[in-house]
Order: C-alpha cells, then structure tokens, then sequence
C-alpha cells in the first residue's frame, strides 16, 4: 500500500474535512453490518444480532460526534501542511529558475532595489514630517495651535500665530471645547560662558504644557504651576535627553544641580524624554517656566497686549470640531482685549493642526516632501512597468517551456503560482537590498537637504521596515500578474508547434503598452526635475545686493543685565560694548585671512530695525509693502565689506562718527520714492525728529531677510549717531572667498582672539550670512535635487525597458527580417521599420506625460520660484531628450535588425 | 459481566498498535483479534476502540485507507507507522515494568497485625 505522504502528491484519495464526516458514517455503518453478519454466522437470529452488535458499540450518538469531531481536525491540519509543502516547493523552483539566470536576477533585484529603497527612504521622511507627529506627544491629532487672522491695510489678510501671555490667560480655562490650553516659545541662549559656552535652543513653556501633551519626563519631573505662577516664577529647568547625554554624562546626580543659562543660576528639576521637542519639530535643548521668561520681553509681560512672543495650543475636546473650538476662542478674545490695534478688533481665531508654520500654512518643506513621496511613488511604477516587461519577456521565452508542462497535466493555477512566486521572490530580494538604499538615501536627506527637524537614530524603523514589506507585496502583485495572466491565457497547441519562432503582435502590445507608461511617468519626472532646477537657478541668480556667500557674521552672545538694573548701569554696559566693538573690529581687520571687516546694527537675517522718519517738504512717508523705513547704523567700510555697491554720492568715511556732522545714505527705494526726479543727496532726513541728517549717498537695495520680498526704504547712519537701535554684529570678508569654505578654520581664531580681549562673553555665533537664507532655498534644493534624481533614474530605467522590448521584437522576428531580406527588402527600410516601432511607442508616452504635466500644473506652481509650471522650454527640452534617448536605445536593435541573414531564415524554414 | 477488569488508560492503545504489527485490520478484525486474545477477559466497547483509532491516527502513530474485504465489502484498513512501531516498542516496555511492579507488590503476603 501507498505510504499516505505519496498518496498525498498524488493528490490520490484526499479527504477535505467535509469528507471526513462522510468518511465516518462509512465507516461506523460497515463495522455494524460486518458485526451482525459475523454474529449471525455464529447462530444469533438477525434481530438479536443487531441488538447485540449495538451494545458492543456502545454510545452511538455520542461515539460519533467525537469520531467526526477528530477527523475533521485532523484534515484540517492535513491540509495546511500540503499547502506549505506546495508553497516550499513553488518557491523552491522559483530559487532554481532565478539561479539559472543570475544576470536577469541581479538586474532585476537591483531595479526593485531602488525604486521599493527611495519608496522606503520617503516614507521615513514623510512618517516624521506628517504622520506620526512630533515625538511623545499623545494623540497629537487632537492638539491645535491657535492663529489670529487680520485684515491689515496694504497687505491684505495677516495669519499669524505669535500672541501674548495676556491671551493665553484669557483662553485658559475659559474655552469649554478644549481639554486644556498650553503657551510655550523658544529663543537661542547660551549655556555656561566663556570658551565653555555653548549656544544653545531655550524652550519657554507654561507648566500645563507638559500634561497637555501627555509626555512623561525620562527622569526627574518637568516643572509644576506653582514653579510658574507670573510674578513668582521659579528658575528651574529640564533638560533635553540629548544635552543631559552630551553636556552633563547622562548621570542622574544632575537632578538638583545649579546651572548657568544666560548667566543666571537654575536649578536642575528634570530630564525630558529622548527626542522630545514639544509641538514643533525644531530641537530644543531645555525647557524653562514662561513666567521666567516673560519679565525678559517686557516688564509688563503678562498683562500688555503688545509683546507678542509665545505660540498656545490646545486640545480639542474628543468629537469637537476645530472650527466650533475656534468660534469660542475668537469670542472669549476679543471680549478680553484691552490693546489699541484696530485691526485685532476684528480679529478672527483658528485653530489648525501643530505641523502649520507660524503663518498658517504648511511648511513648504512638507509640501515638497509631498510630492516627493508622488514622485517616488511614479518611480516604483516605472520600475514596476520595466521589471512586468522584463519577466513578460521571460514568460513568453518560456512559453514552450509552460505549453509543455501545461500538457502534462500542470494546472493554470499552478504555473501562475509559479510566476507568482517568481516575482515575490524577486519583489522580497529587491526589497532587503532596498533597505540599504533606504538607509543610504534616507539618511543623505536628512543631513543635506531637512537638517533641521528632529530625527531619530536610524533612517529605518518598524514602520518603515512594515512599510517596505507592503511595498514589496504589492510591486510584486504588480510585476507578477502580468505574466502570470499571459500564461493563463496561453494557447496549449499553439505553444507546442511554434517552439521558438513565435510572437505575436497581441503580446508585443501589452510590453509596448507598458513601454508607452514607462515613458510617460519618466517625462513627468524629468519635467519636474527641469522646473525645479530652473527654480534652483533662479534663486541663484537673484541679486541680493549684498553679497551673501562671501561674508561671514560674527554674533555675540553678551551676558543678561539683571531687569531691574538701574539705568546708569545700563549706560555703562552699552558704552563698555561699543569700545569692544571699536577694538575687535581693529584686532579683526589686522587678521591675515581677513579682507575687510565692519561692525553694523541690523544686519540681514538678524532682525529688522525700524524708525519713524520725517522730511521736509514731504507731509507723509509712503507705507511700503515690505514694511519699514529700515534702518541700519553701520562702520565705515561697510559697503565695501557687505559688497553693496554705492550708486550716487559716497558710502561712510572714518570721519563720520559721533559728534560729526549727521550723514545719512539711503537705498535706490527710498531715493525714489521721497525724491522722484530729483537729486537725492544733500536732503535732509529726520529721525525720530531728531535734527537734520543730510543724504551724502545712494546705494543698491540689500535684502532684509528673505529670498522673495517686496521693495522697501531702506537707510543707513554711521555708527555712533543711530537713536536708539542696539545690537551690534560684525560683518567680515574673508580672504578665502566663499564664506563657507573658511568659516570652521576662520571661526576658531575669531573666537579666542574675542575671549582674549574679554574671558566673560557668552556664546560667539560665527556663521555665513547665507545660512540665513538657506532655509528658504532648501525646498528648491530638495526638489530639484530629488527630482533630479528620481528623474534620471527613471529615464535609464525607461531606457533600459524600451531597449529590451525593442531588442526583444527583432530577435523574435529575426526570422521574418530575415525573408524580407531574401525578398529584397532595403536595409535602410528595415532599419526604419524598426526604429519607427520606437519613436511611435516614445511618442506617445511623451504626449501623454505632457499633458499629465500641464494638467498637474496649478498643484506645483506654488512650489517653484518665478517658472511657470507649464514652461515651454522645460517641456521641450524633456521631450527632446527623451525622443534621443529613445532613438539611443532602438538603433542598436534595429541595426542588427537589419542584419538578419537571409540564408539562415531560409535554412530554419 | 462486572467482575470484567477495568481498562487502564493508554492500554487500548497498545493493544491496538500491537495487532497492527502484524498486518494491516480494519476495525472489527481489530475487535476480533482482541476478544479473542483476551479470551472473553476485557470487553471493549467499540466506540471505545474507535476512538482509539482516530486518535492514533491523528498522531500519526497510524494511517488509514479504504480497501476491500474478503467479502467485498468496503471497509477502512489501517496500518501502523514506522512512528506507531517506535511508539508502541517505548511503552510496551515501561507498561510491563509498570505490571511487573505492581504484581509483585499484590503478591506480597501480609498479615494483619
């Protein structure tokens, strides 16, 4: 007898559980009849037979239901182990096919490799950026920052988030759709001093800040309402996990230790969860009571409705809805307000979610992030396209291979199992290496391209890995079904006959099919990519009127002034800082790799200054777009130092001082604007209606503080007349060139030759000018970077895909090439016949691409600077490279093509 | 009838897996072979010896397949395993220690005190 394992193979004689009961029933009614015969034989009448029989069963009702009960487990089970057997041998086959054929499988594995890798890197990013919220925060779905928008004269509707102490008193406790209410803000400060210092990210919040979010120190507690209360708040402080590691070891015994921010004295109370960064995703390095910081912004803080310096969020009550929440809010403020703004009268409250920016709106690196998941999403697909044309290819080599074993008896569903395996296999390959790529690439983004936010450790995690594994399943369901269908559907006889001679204009249609979207997608990367890096070159190109990449700034952190300290002291300090100034900036420009140095007041990216000004003959100062008049107080050789280049008049000499007669140069705007047609210099400027100033020069507008910002007046006064600005940097013009380059070796000497001169400053910033501004790059950099490269992968890929399908058909049809040959058919003819087959199947995935691009337009025009999304030359330029690419790819094919040897096809005939 | 031993647990099993040993039976010349063994000293309820069966055959310790009497009836025949023989070899020999020990304690002669 068969061993059940053989029977089993053999798909002999098996039992699915619903057969079991059947199989019982069989069973117990054949032993009974067997019995009664058996007794009857032995002289018992039928009937005593039968009784008999059924007294040595037993409990027959009861017997059998067990009996069922244990058989129908038992094939279950049966079945599960034939099922993994069959799956272990699929996939056993599977690994031997592959394995005949490393070359495809390398290829293939590494084509999924990068597009399931960017896929997985993207995801990462988008996982942090969007998804799963700042780190610790419980239910941050629930949690909103409160904006107040303003219909502002000139400038239209004013979002914004910044608010007072005095309107986060007014919200709390007082919005009954919120759960609870939460101020907190953040400021650069410096801990420690001298060489020692370090710069660091202050956070400032309430004490309900904490349990609003649901976040639970790591050691230690965060601070209490008690420690907060305004007019007793205490200095005491949490530290963030990574400076607790960093600056103090990570030893517990930190709790309780006194150490110095600012130069002010606060007590350790706590150490705040790794990654921790409240609401924004923006590292902050300790957390201190609001009330501590407040009497440093004004010293009626928390009941003026003027300084506004904090952000408040909220928790939504569960199932209310923001705008309700907001209604609320927007009525319990006004009520309340008591400030002299007009426009806030009329104020309205929103409430949206944590991951908007102060205006109200979505970061733009999270937009372009956005479309870089889209962008990644179109890559897979190509790829997904490329590597279903590739084992298409292999189907229908193997289509023999398959008619064969179909006519052994192979179920369909069998073979397309096997396809299937194939391409899970390939898919879960692809995916392992694609982690690398995602840990790779992911990482590169990180650093390069969104440095600010926040990361954790690695660029893979659970999710990501979960991620990748569905990304896997479903490339493979993709690239597997369309061989797999191909096989369902093959022609048994037509198979048989045709051995390797056939193919067919239906199945060149689907790889052509899959050529056309291939081409479509690359065109929609790379016009994305084109509009992009026009963006990029734009923002380049930008005259800044001050030559950011070639200066550095040099920022000092001085130690705080007690708030109460009386005026004189205050006197005193200033005086003492402007004669450092004075010497630094000597000491400075007698450094060898210094060029030029300049000490100013109001620097670009270090917040604007601006005065009320008054000039006779003019009865009002036109308001400008941009804001202003700015002003700037700056030392002789500024303008020679920033490269601003003076256009009438001239710049500041060493003779303009203090006590000196009052000069002033204003920029091309202001010039313009107060004299139009007239000759600037020699007019006279009030300032705060202080005496005359005369206009002595005219220099080029300077940006302020950001890439695109409207015109505004600009002035400047040599340093020692300003009024009442404070805050001095100083501008330095290395000898090297580019800022960057030299800042790290340049900043060392900086800073010890400062600390020589005075052992007590805070933290010195030493940073190139364009850092400021690289922020508002990044998103062009990001997209066109990404899509650049996305882009070019894409277009190789596509290459690589029409190539295959081109090279393919003519090795198919090397047979007919070759009688067409025979019959006197020009090579030239052959060539093009197959050339065209290229350029139709381009084409139109060309046109297709273009018009997905021009209808996408309006979605990404926000994200580009001054291109249109729909720019010509962008879309003809992609179109053309395309098309030469795609003739790339088909004249090796169609030249070979054309070689076809006549005799040879005459010979197979 | 009621002075019939009682079986102890597991033992039907053996007995089972012993009158496989020989050839493959189907269920009633399983009953068969035993009665006639145990000459008329255990009687065991087919359900019983049925339950058996099913439970052996789920451990693997046997296989079943339907076959053909020398009558011509359809019957299920089972057969044991290399498993079942390994099986039966491990607790025939604890089974008869297990016998032996208490037989020799019910021999021993006590006397009251």
């Amino acid at each position: 007898m068969l061993p059940p394992r053989v029977r089993r193979a053999f798909r002999l004689s098996l039992h699915r559980s619903d057969h079991a009961e059947t199989d019982t029933d069989d069973e117990i009614r054949g032993h009974l009849e067997m019995r009664v015969a058996a007794l009857v034989a032995r002289g018992l009448s039928p009937a005593q037979a039968e009784a008999e029989a059924l007294r040595r069963f037993g409990n027959l009702p009861g017997a059998r239901e067990a009996l069922q009960e244990t058989a129908r487990r038992r094939e279950r089970r049966l079945s599960v182990v034939e099922s993994t057997d069959e799956l272990r041998r699929d996939i056993g086959y599977a690994i031997r096919q592959l394995r005949a054929s490393p070359g495809f499988t390398l290829a293939v594995v590494l084509t999924f490799a990068i597009g399931i890798g960017a896929n997985a890197a993207m995801f990462g990013i988008i996982d942090r950026l969007l998804l799963r919220g700042p780190a610790h925060v419980r239910e941050p779905e629930r949690l909103a920052r409160f904006y107040y928008s303003v219909e502002e004269p000139g400038r239209g509707l004013f979002t914004g988030s910044h608010l007072g102490y005095v309107a986060y008193s007014a919200l709390k406790d007082h919005v009954r759709s919120l759960d609870g209410v939460a101020a907190y803000s953040a400021n650069e400060a410096t801990l420690g001093r001298g060489a020692e210092a370090l710069k660091i990210q202050e956070g400032h919040a309430t004490a309900d800040f904490f349990p609003l979010l649901g976040v639970q120190s790591h050691l230690g507690r965060f601070f209490v309402a008690e420690e907060d209360r305004p007019g007793s708040g205490q200095r005491v402080v949490v530290l963030s996990y990574a400076l607790w590691r960093s600056r103090f070891g990570g030893d517990s015994a930190v709790l309780g230790r006194t150490i110095s921010i600012g130069d002010e004295p606060y007590v350790v109370v706590g150490v705040a969860p790794k990654d921790f960064t409240g609401v924004e995703m923006q590292r902050v390095d300790l957390w201190i009571p609001m009330t501590v910081r407040g009497p440093r912004i004004h010293p009626e803080w928390s009941t003026t409705w003027h300084a506004q310096w904090l952000q408040i969020v909220g928790r939504l009550r569960f199932g209310v809805r923001p705008e309700v929440a907001a209604e609320e809010a927007t009525a319990r403020l006004l009520s309340a307000y008591e400030g002299d703004d007009p426009g806030m009268r009329h104020a309205r409250g929103s409430f949206r979610a944590i991951g908007f920016d102060v205006r109200g709106g979505e970061p733009p690196q999270v937009a372009v992030a956005r479309w870089l998941t889209g962008v990644a999403v179109v890559l897979l697909l190509i790829v997904c396209a490329n590597i279903a044309n590739l084992l298409l290819a292999r189907a229908l080599r193997r289509g023999r291979e398959i008619a064969v074993r179909l006519a052994l008896g192979a179920g369909v569903s069998r073979i397309v199992r096997l396809l299937l395996a194939e391409a899970f296999l390939l898919a879960a390959l692809g995916a392992v290496a694609g982690l690398a790529v995602a840990d790779w690439g992911g990482q590169l983004i990180r650093v390069a391209l969104l440095p600010d936010v926040p990361w954790g450790d690695s660029a893979i995690d659970a999710r990501v890995l979960a991620f990748t594994a569905i990304a896997a399943v479903i490339s493979a369901v993709l690239v597997g079904l369309v061989p797999a269908l191909q096989a369902s559907r093959l022609d048994l006889t037509g198979g048989l006959k045709a051995g390797m001679r056939e193919g067919g204009g239906r199945r060149s249609g689907l790889r052509t099919l899959l050529t056309v979207t291939q081409a479509a997608l690359s065109a929609v990367l790379l016009i994305g990519a084109g509009l992009f890096v026009r963006s990029l070159r734009n923002v380049d190109a930008l005259h800044h009127g001050i030559e950011l990449d070639r200066l550095l700034v040099v920022d000092i952190h001085w130690p705080r002034l007690p708030a109460s300290a009386a005026e004189d002291e205050w006197n005193r300090v200033r005086a003492q800082q402007t004669t450092f100034y004075e010497q630094a900036l000597e000491r400075i420009q007698g450094l060898p790799d210094v060029e030029r140095a300049s000490v100013a007041i109001g620097t670009p990216f270090h917040g604007g200054l601006s005065l009320g000004i008054s000039v006779p003959g003019i009865d009002s100062i036109p308001a400008m777009p941009g804001g202003g008049p700015w002003v700037s107080a700056v030392s002789s050789d500024h303008f020679a130092t920033a490269g601003t280049r003076v256009l009438r008049g001239r710049g500041f000499t060493v003779g303009d001082r203090a006590g000196s007669e009052r000069v002033m140069v204003v920029n091309e705007t202001m010039a313009e604007r107060l004299w139009p047609q007239q000759d600037p210099l020699g007019k006279c400027v009030k300032v705060l209606g202080r005496p005359c100033a005369r206009v002595v020069g005219v220099v080029e507008d300077a940006r302020r503080s950001a890439l695109d910002e409207p015109s505004a007046m600009q002035f400047y006064v040599p340093l020692g007349q300003q009024t009442s600005i404070s805050g001095s940097t100083i501008l330095i013009r290395p000898r090297c060139g580019e800022a960057t380059r030299c800042a790290g070796r340049l900043a060392d000497l900086l800073r010890s030759e400062l600390l020589h001169m005075n052992p007590n400053l805070g933290y010195i910033d030493i940073e190139p000018l364009e850092r400021g501004l690289e922020g508002q790059v990044r998103p062009w950099r990001l997209g066109a970077t990404m899509f650049g490269i996305f882009g070019a992968i894409a277009l190789v890929v596509a290459a690589l895909g029409l190539y295959s399908v081109i090279a393919y058909g003519v090795a198919q049809r090397s047979h007919e090439l070759g009688v067409r040959v025979a019959l006197g058919a020009q090579r030239r003819a052959i060539v093009w016949l197959i050339l065209r087959q290229g350029m139709v199947a381009a084409a139109m995935g060309i046109a297709i691409g273009l018009t997905i691009a021009l209808f996408s337009a309006p979605f990404l025009q926000p994200l580009l600077f001054r291109v249109p999304a729909d720019d010509p030359a962008v879309f003809g330029l992609v179109a053309v490279t395309l098309l030469a690419v795609a003739v790339g790819a088909t004249i090796l094919p169609a030249l070979r093509g054309a070689r076809s040897d006549p005799m040879r096809a005459l010979q197979a005939e | 009838m009621a002075d019939r031993p009682l079986l102890l647990k597991g033992t039907l099993d053996l007995l089972v897996l012993k009158a496989l040993t020989l050839r493959s039976m189907h269920g009633l010349e399983i009953s068969e072979w035993i009665d006639e063994r145990a000459e008329g000293e255990l009687e065991i309820l087919d359900s019983a010896l049925y339950q058996a069966l099913y439970r052996l055959e789920s451990r693997e310790l046997i296989a079943a397949e339907w076959g053909v009497t020398d009558n011509n009836r359809r019957a299920r025949y089972y057969e044991i395993t290399p498993a079942g023989r390994a099986h039966l070899e491990k607790e025939r020999a604890s089974w008869l220690r297990y016998a032996q020990r208490v037989q020799a304690i019910l021999a021993l002669r006590t006397r009251a005190v």
